[in-house]
């Protein structure tokens, strides 16, 4: 071809055009090469002649045509194709166990994680954590290479440094996060056999080590508690967070909600009784709830234990122990309850409880014959003996004392977790060698000697163990971004001084599981399903130890009533970022609390009472001092929090970790539009660990208070908790369901019309959308009575979908993005004392939709398939659908806010990989709200034609999911054809407490709801 | 006093009015038109870094679509070929021109893709998926024109919203069995496409989606 | 039993014994006059203000809409507040004008023409708002039916859409109206003033009025012909506007009663309007003899009327909210009175529900300063009642877990300001070089325009001076 077409900028310059029109001719003739001597002289003559009225267009041409570049593959790995999606089985270590998952990942690259329904642990179920993970994945603030004193290290370095340094007469002190690795344990004994009289610790802040001790002090054997929540008929939480807090959690809200499922009035459920001072996720779900001080929880325990020491055997150490929880109602209505239902009932208590709570636990569950019924002792071989907690402390000060030679820590950054008064800085001053491997540059890894990014799980090869000792495999799913190590690679180093290749030591490992004939077959087999099934770990026959008395009097003597008016402090694992690891995801951040719905930020939580003691009203700022620290924190008033006690999440207050993470809320679009009438207040630190002491973990029992007169805003999503008597979320008592089946849409007042016979008006304000029968008619069904309320579907929805995080300040003006969100209305008339309802509410997808009426350029209409369209990038943004819409589902960018979020940090292209290429990141100036996942069910349509020959164009039922249905971990959601009359959410919708929000307005939602049941004991009153 | 104005002055007002009314309607068409993508984006030719004429291979040679588009058929997108592909016949076969056939293969030897520009161009928020319209029988060429007579690939169709409503609402005329789809000079049997689409849309149950996420979501 | 009444004719529409050359005089020597200072000290604030909203409307475009104070339930906040204002107050004069015209009320011809010119001003105030309060205004243009790539039309049956015709049919009416009656007055300056220049674009726009009886005649007709127009649109104009909310299903907006009471706001805050910048402009000119007290009463006095009607369908909502017995409507009352926003109900009760009653004193009615009181105290009371019924409405609506406050950011005080400079600006301007009444119109309201005031004037011959009579209001004929 000619010169001319060397030009890059050859389609910019106005010949292009010109070009195009002589092309044309040029295609006509048989000898192409030749063309190119025609091409200027021809073209311009045609230029000037046909389009010289136009020149200024060619400039436009150019400027609207980028020209854009398509990178092919050399080779293409055979199973990709471009455009369609892969999935793969790998676990996620959450806490200390596994969960099983399968993660979405296009061309290489993974977007989008869900549960594995071959696992256990996970049934196909996720929670927030673990949506959360993939943005942790392309987090651009995780650490970005190995370090050491500052200095960027490379892998050799820091292989030839352990060489030297981690010799066998070395003295080494392991630190490792609860991790339940198989490979990490094997190198384990490798490591203790190499580096003789070296210790193993493992530390984890909010660990189940105090479960572990008082199961041990009750059976003589450190055991793991499993409740099957789906077994029981009677549960009684003791401050157990199980639906939240717990690395099993996922199992258990499956299970609890299993074991509540409704299908007609002769269903029965379990009845959950709570005792706690903090309002948790799990108490909002309870039946009865009792609250009260965390410090008086035990004494509860023992007083329910002493009653039922009266009327069976098992428990005589209790016998004839009495405290001012003796006469208590709850405790003879429990003992009762309980009693009626012996092998069908879960004591249960929180793992922040001291270990004697969790002993006398233990007890009562055998005294009940529960075990190996409802509850499972688990003998967990990686578990080293003794008190973990007792062990961390000895071996820091031993550190201290300059015992150790080295110190390698695993995952764990005790210097922000560990209790104060321990000093963990100066034990690390006080070793020669400390190594850490850790995602972020963290508040140990700066104190440390060489710090070692690590890999984050969906880039390592590795395995482990579920709660309940499935074995499973981790297998990457892509390169690692920043070049991290996982802990095995990383630990095999510190061994061998040499570099361990993941995949070699995993598979290595799992020799010793798999028959040695076909292991390459097995080993593809569990790798295709995640999961080594049936090895689960076994439960040893036990029964009390015989010291278990004794150890018990030491505990009554411990065990006192605290003072009516003394103030009591209780620091909690956060709902989202736990002890702060979650810390720097920006989803987790912005995701409302499921109890107060705060984001960004932990509050000083007080009972209205307290409250009022205190002259503080919600964002008053409160100074809490004891036993010499002193925190600043907004109070926040939460209802129904037990009286004269404080609740703090801990986790928050960090620095220099991340963009999100830190205490300045410098995320994202905050730093560029400050739209708050004032400003936000900014303290030293939210931190609240520094209370955190060996004497008192978890709670201080007198801790005073003092309001300084300052304001912090707090940005809450729901302002208002009251639903004002109108019939939004609808709830009734296993009763009243069994008499009146129909009672939940008969709650709907319409003046006029009778209850009973009111079902549907029969004429429109809007005009009605005709589905069209050849194509599926999607709806979903939402069952309150299964739904915890704990914000899955949100995070789930947000990854699917590509919503931004926009920051805490844009929350606090009500501009957050969340396509389905979580309302919380208080219910009950004792203000101080509210029952709590949970309602997912996303896009209704009405057929008489008024937000599609109102639009001036018709960019939101109906789709053949009854969903209610959201087109993008024909809204012109008048917000007219949103004021129309009775439901206030619709969200609109008043910002780029999706700019500001993929364009964050310093490699923004990082972020950007975490975007699902199947759904259009929006602009500024548009609506937009929940599609109903409409990329899957048109990826599911098309698959569904091609493989009929497009005899039919409706998915099998269950074959696409939606996001939020697919994540939600209490399977509350139900979605698919309800033109289908064999579809599941059919039968779902044909249930009698099925019943549509706002039906007064004639909408004609797809999406209705199942009321919620509550199931009190007619004894309680 | 004097006249102010000169006597044609008083056959300014209604040309002005009749003028600015011609103008008004002049403007909005004329944006219309040459604003458009059938007058801008058609006949976009950028030079490729490697000179591929599918007028030989497709062409002359008469290789399928599919041999190097594999994904046409079970993916929304119609895969550029990895530089393997290329490598299949040209490993052994050297052409007229050495020095291309070199550039390919050194990209083979580096590993370094080579760095096609893009032609065919829909935006961001617009979801084509090709499996879809092959399994109807929609032809490369209706889209695409004739490839196999493009020595250099240039666009043929606007692309423009319009112009696929356009066939959205009326498919018949465009569309053939799906055995002939790569076929570039099928042609409908007694040159009747309308009649003839009307039978395949009956007998393969076609319906194009005309609501918008069919495309957009 | 008799009685007997004494008449008591209409007072004259223009005190002090003008002729038809005074008062010619009067109005259009203004713009002959050498420029006062006070105009240019005004004009220039105008100017910057009109600045400072330039200077907002393109942040807004730049950085996006969250620079206005809105957040989820409240997706309209002042901008459309401001719109709804606007246009109201944009009222008055077409009315004036249109209507009071047909019904043959001379007395409009002191305030028809810068009453009309408000109108204009105001229209494009309010025009600004809908159009910048959309989210990508670079593509509003989707909104008009024209030809497009995408092969779309425009959704026909959103009120909307049927404000974007209205609106502007409304403008382009009002202004062709305004213009009709400005021909005849062009030309008398025309032939007044001095400079060339200002000849030429007084000529330029007279048309090459003569005045001849064929000029008079189509003149007449034309007029006559455009009242008719704009009186149908004075009415549906605000009805419109007002189905913005009336048919969406917000409670608080979901209600029939609104057209009427929208367009008797309307009026309300338009004579509102028109009065205080009558009583301004009449001080500042001295135009006391032709703007005089009984025009002003009467303004007044539909005031008053408007006012109780506006009042009254406030007692209507609320009669309304209890006894359709729908618990989101009786929620959203409820909440209005005693509300987050109660404060603006309460001050919006005193001012259009108190502060009209005042008018039923014949001393208030007729006291420049009182009357400047009250009917700023109506538009103030009249933004507030859009205010109540746009941001309390949706701030508050079905679902509790989604309410939350509106409150809005300094872009939105000072984008509100901004559009007094543009309104300002516009109005000086036209108070400089047009005459600001129609002087035409006011002569045929003299005395000496009735055919037979010179017969008259013969039979009462010697009983005063000829050519010089004054009619006293209390001697009867």
């Amino acid at each position: 071809m000619s010169k001319t077409n060397e030009n890059p900028t050859y389609w910019k310059s106005l010949n292009q055009l010109a070009n195009n029109e002589e092309y044309k001719k040029f295609l006509e003739r048989e000898f192409p090469e030749n063309a190119s001597e025609l091409k200027d002289g021809m073209s311009r003559k045609n230029f000037l002649r046909i389009m010289g009225a136009s020149i200024a267009l060619a400039g436009f041409a150019a400027c609207r045509r980028p020209v854009e570049k398509i990178l092919p593959y050399k080779t293409r790995p055979e199973e990709v194709v471009p455009g369609n999606p892969l999935y793969y089985a790998t676990a996620m270590p959450y806490r200390g166990s596994l969960t099983g998952l399968v993660v979405e990942t296009h061309e290489g690259r993974p977007t989008k994680i869900e549960g594995n329904t071959e696992h256990p642990a996970s049934m196909g179920n996720t929670n927030t954590q673990m949506q959360g993970a993939i943005l942790g994945l392309y987090d651009p603030d995780r650490a970005h290479g190995i370090t050491s004193d500052g200095q960027k290290k490379s892998w050799d370095d820091f292989l030839s440094f352990a060489k030297q340094n981690f010799t066998s007469d070395k003295k080494v002190a392991f630190l490792c996060e609860a991790n339940s690795s198989l490979t990490l344990n094997r190198l384990k004994k490798d490591a203790l056999k190499k580096f003789k009289n070296a210790e193993w610790v493992t530390y984890e802040p909010f660990g189940e080590q105090n479960a572990l001790e008082g199961n041990n002090q009750a059976f003589g054997k450190k055991l793991r508690t499993y409740n099957h929540f789906d077994k029981a008929k009677v549960i009684v939480s003791l401050d157990a967070d199980f639906l939240q807090q717990g690395s099993e959690n996922v199992t258990n809200i499956g299970n609890y909600t299993r074991g509540r499922a409704l299908e007609s009035t002769k269903d029965s459920m379990n009845r959950l009784y709570a005792v706690e001072s903090n309002y948790s996720l799990t108490g909002s779900n309870a039946d009865h709830r009792l609250r009260i001080k965390n410090s008086e929880v035990e004494l509860f325990t023992y007083a329910l234990a002493a009653s039922l020491a009266d009327k069976i055997g098992g428990l005589e150490a209790f016998k004839g122990y009495n405290n001012h929880f003796s006469n208590h109602s709850w405790v003879s209505v429990l003992t009762e309850d309980l009693l009626n239902n012996k092998g069908e009932s879960i004591v249960a208590a929180g793992n922040d409880q001291n270990p004697a709570v969790h002993a006398a636990v233990a007890a009562i569950n055998m005294a009940l014959e529960n075990k190996d019924k409802t509850v499972s002792y688990y003998d967990v071989p990686t578990f080293e003996t003794g008190n973990d907690t007792q062990r961390f402390y000895e071996l820091t000060r031993d550190l201290k004392a300059g015992k150790y030679d080295a110190l390698v820590m695993i995952g764990t950054n005790p210097v922000f977790t560990a209790p104060s008064d321990l000093d963990f800085s100066s034990a690390l001053k006080a070793t020669k060698t400390t190594v850490l491997l850790s995602q972020y540059h963290d508040e140990t890894a700066r104190q440390t000697q060489w710090h070692v990014n690590r890999a984050h799980f969906l880039e390592q090869w590795g395995d482990g163990t579920s709660y309940t000792g499935v074995k499973s495999v981790i297998q990457p799913m892509i390169q690692p971004l920043y070049g991290g190590k996982s802990e095995i690679e990383y630990l095999y180093a510190i061994i061998n001084g040499t570099s361990g290749d993941g995949h070699k030591l995993v598979r290595e490992t799992w020799k010793s599981y798999l028959s040695s004939t076909n292991f390459e077959n097995q080993w593809e087999k569990i790798l295709h399903d995640g999961i080594l099934p049936n090895t689960e770990f076994d439960t040893p026959r036990v029964s009390l130890s015989s010291s278990f008395a004794t150890y018990m009097n030491q505990a009554f003597a411990q065990a006192k009533k605290p003072g009516d008016n003394e103030i009591e402090l209780v620091i909690k694992p956060d709902n989202k970022i736990i002890d702060g690891r979650y810390g720097n995801i920006g989803w987790l951040q912005e995701l409302p609390d499921p109890v107060t719905k705060i984001t960004w930020d932990n509050v000083a939580l007080m009972s209205l009472k307290t409250a009022a003691t205190f002259g503080v009203k919600n964002e008053d700022v409160v100074s809490i001092t004891s036993g010499g620290k002193t925190v600043k924190l907004a109070a926040w008033v939460l209802p129904g929090h037990a009286d004269n006690s404080i609740t703090i999440w801990a986790g928050y207050g960090r620095k220099g970790i991340g963009r999100i993470a830190d205490d300045d809320f410098g995320i994202y679009v905050d730093n560029k539009y400050k739209t708050l009438p004032f400003e936000v207040h900014k303290f030293e630190s939210k931190n609240v660990f520094p209370f955190v002491t060996t004497d008192n973990p978890l709670y201080h029992t007198s801790v005073t208070v003092k309001k300084t007169g300052e304001y912090y805003s707090i940005a809450s999503t729901q302002d208002h908790s009251s639903m004002e008597g109108r019939p939004l979320a609808r709830q009734g008592t296993l009763d009243t369901y069994r008499e009146d089946p129909h009672f939940a849409p008969e709650m709907e007042e319409v003046a006029g019309i009778e209850k009973k016979s009111y079902r549907k008006f029969p004429d429109a304000l809007y005009t009605p959308q005709e589905g069209y029968d050849y194509l599926p008619q999607w709806g979903m069904s939402i069952d309150l009575n299964s739904c915890i309320g704990c914000g899955t579907c949100t995070i789930a929805c947000q990854a699917e979908n590509n919503i931004p995080v926009v920051g805490k300040e844009q929350v606090k003006r009500g501009r957050e993005m969340h396509w389905v969100r979580t309302d919380r209305y208080f219910i009950g008339n004792d203000a101080g004392d509210p029952e709590i309802i949970h309602q997912p509410v996303p896009c209704m997808q009405c057929e008489l939709a008024p937000c599609e009426e109102v639009c001036p350029v018709a960019a939101t209409t109906h789709s053949r398939t009854g969903l209610n369209q959201m087109t993008y990038n024909r809204c012109i943004g008048t917000r007219y659908c949103a004021n129309n819409c009775p439901y206030k589902v619709r969200r609109f960018n008043f910002f780029n806010f999706s700019k500001e979020f993929l364009s964050s940090g310093d490699d923004p292209e990082v972020i950007q990989m975490a975007m699902n290429p199947d759904v259009t990141v929006r602009f500024r100036g548009v609506m937009e709200k929940c599609t109903y996942c409409v990329q899957r069910l048109n990826r599911a349509q098309i698959d569904r034609q091609l493989e009929t020959k497009n005899q039919s164009f409706k998915p099998v039922d269950g074959s696409v999911q939606t996001a939020c249905q697919q994540a939600c971990p209490a399977n509350a959601i139900n979605f698919g054809d309800i033109s289908d009359p064999n579809s599941k959410v059919v039968k779902v919708k044909h249930n009698e407490r099925n019943y549509i929000m706002l039906d007064v307005l004639n909408t004609r939602p797809r999406t209705s709801y199942l009321a919620k049941i509550r199931n009190p004991n007619p004894k309680m009153s | 006093m004097s006249q102010i104005f000169p006597k044609w002055a008083n056959r300014v007002p209604k040309r002005l009015t009749i003028g600015s009314i011609v103008l008004l309607n002049a403007i909005i068409f004329g944006v219309w038109y040459f604003f458009s993508p059938r007058y801008l984006d058609v006949g976009y030719q950028p030079i490729q870094p490697i000179p591929y004429s599918h007028a030989i291979h497709a062409g002359k040679l008469g290789i399928d679509c599919r041999y190097c588009h594999t994904s046409v058929e079970k993916s929304p997108h119609a895969n550029i070929p990895p530089t393997q592909t290329c490598m299949n016949c040209h490993s052994q076969i050297n052409s007229k021109k050495p020095k291309q056939i070199a550039k390919i293969r050194d990209h083979w030897k580096s590993g370094e893709p080579i760095k096609w520009i893009r032609v065919n161009k829909l935006p961001e928020y617009v979801n084509f998926n090709h499996s879809a319209h092959i399994n109807a029988g929609v032809g490369c060429v209706t889209c695409h024109g004739r490839i196999d007579k493009m020595q250099v690939v240039h666009q043929v169709e606007p692309l423009n919203m319009a112009w696929c409503i356009n066939c959205h609402k009326n498919p018949a005329p465009h569309l053939r069995p799906v055995s002939q789809v790569t076929n570039m000079n099928w042609k409908a049997p007694n040159g009747n496409p309308e009649a003839y689409g009307k039978k395949i849309m009956a007998a393969r149950n076609i319906h194009a989606p005309t609501y918008c996420d069919g495309c957009h979501y | 039993m008799s009685k007997s009444y004494e008449f008591v004719p209409e007072p004259p529409l223009v005190q002090g014994n003008h002729t038809f050359g005074s008062i010619t005089a009067l109005i259009g020597d203004i713009p002959e006059r050498e420029t006062p200072k006070g105009w240019y000290i005004a004009f220039g604030v105008a100017n910057l203000l009109l600045l400072l909203l330039v200077a907002l409307l393109s942040y807004l475009v730049w950085e996006g809409l969250g620079v206005w104070g809105l957040n989820n339930p409240a997706g309209w906040g002042w901008a459309i507040i401001n719109f709804v204002w606007w246009v109201g107050i944009g009222h008055a004069g077409t009315l004036i004008s249109a209507i009071l015209f047909l019904f043959r009320q001379h007395w409009r011809t002191a305030i028809n023409r810068f009453a009309e010119a408000m109108t204009i001003f105001a229209v494009m105030c309010a025009g600004l708002f809908p159009a910048f309060h959309v989210g990508r205004i670079w593509v509003i243009y989707w909104v008009f039916p024209v030809p497009n790539q995408m092969g779309m039309w425009p959704n026909f049956s959103s009120p909307l859409l049927w404000d974007v015709f209205a609106v502007s049919t409304y403008f382009t009416v009002s202004l062709l109206f305004w213009y009709v009656g400005l021909i005849p007055d062009l030309a008398t300056l025309r032939d007044r003033v001095k400079s060339k220049t200002s000849r030429f674009f007084y000529g330029m726009f007279a048309l090459g009025w003569t005045g001849s009886n064929r000029h008079w005649l189509n003149y007449e007709k034309a007029y006559m012909i455009l009242a008719g127009l704009a009186t149908p649109l004075v009415l549906s104009v605000h009805t419109i506007v007002s189905f913005d909310m009336s048919v969406s299903n917000v409670p608080g907006w979901h209600s029939t009663i609104f057209p009427p009471y929208f367009v008797a706001g309307a009026i309300y805050s338009g004579f509102a309007m028109v009065v205080s910048l009558m009583i301004i402009s009449r001080k500042i000119y001295g135009l006391e003899d032709i703007m005089t007290v009984d025009i002003m009463e009467k303004m007044n006095i539909i005031m008053m009327v408007t006012g109780n009607m506006v009042a009254f369908s406030y007692l209507m909502e609320g009669f309304m909210s209890w006894y359709s017995g729908y618990i989101y409507e009786r929620g959203i009352f409820w909440l209005y009175v005693v509300g987050p926003y109660a404060w603006g109900f309460w001050i919006l009760m005193f001012c259009n529900v108190i502060n009209p009653q005042f008018m039923w004193f014949k001393k208030v009615r007729r006291s420049v300063t009182l009357t400047f009181l009250v009917a700023t105290f109506a538009n103030i009371g009249m933004w507030y009642e859009r205010f109540m019924i746009i941001v309390a409405s949706l701030a508050t609506d079905f679902m509790p877990s989604s309410w939350a406050y509106y409150s809005p950011t300094w872009v939105d005080y000072l984008t509100y300001v901004g559009t007094f400079g543009l309104f300002f600006t516009f109005f000086l301007l036209f108070l400089r070089f047009l005459p600001m009444v129609a002087i035409s119109e006011v002569k045929a309201g003299l005395p000496q325009a009735d055919p037979h005031y010179y017969e008259e004037d013969d039979q009462l011959e010697g009983s005063n001076g000829a050519g010089s009579i004054v009619i006293q209001p209390n001697e009867s004929v």
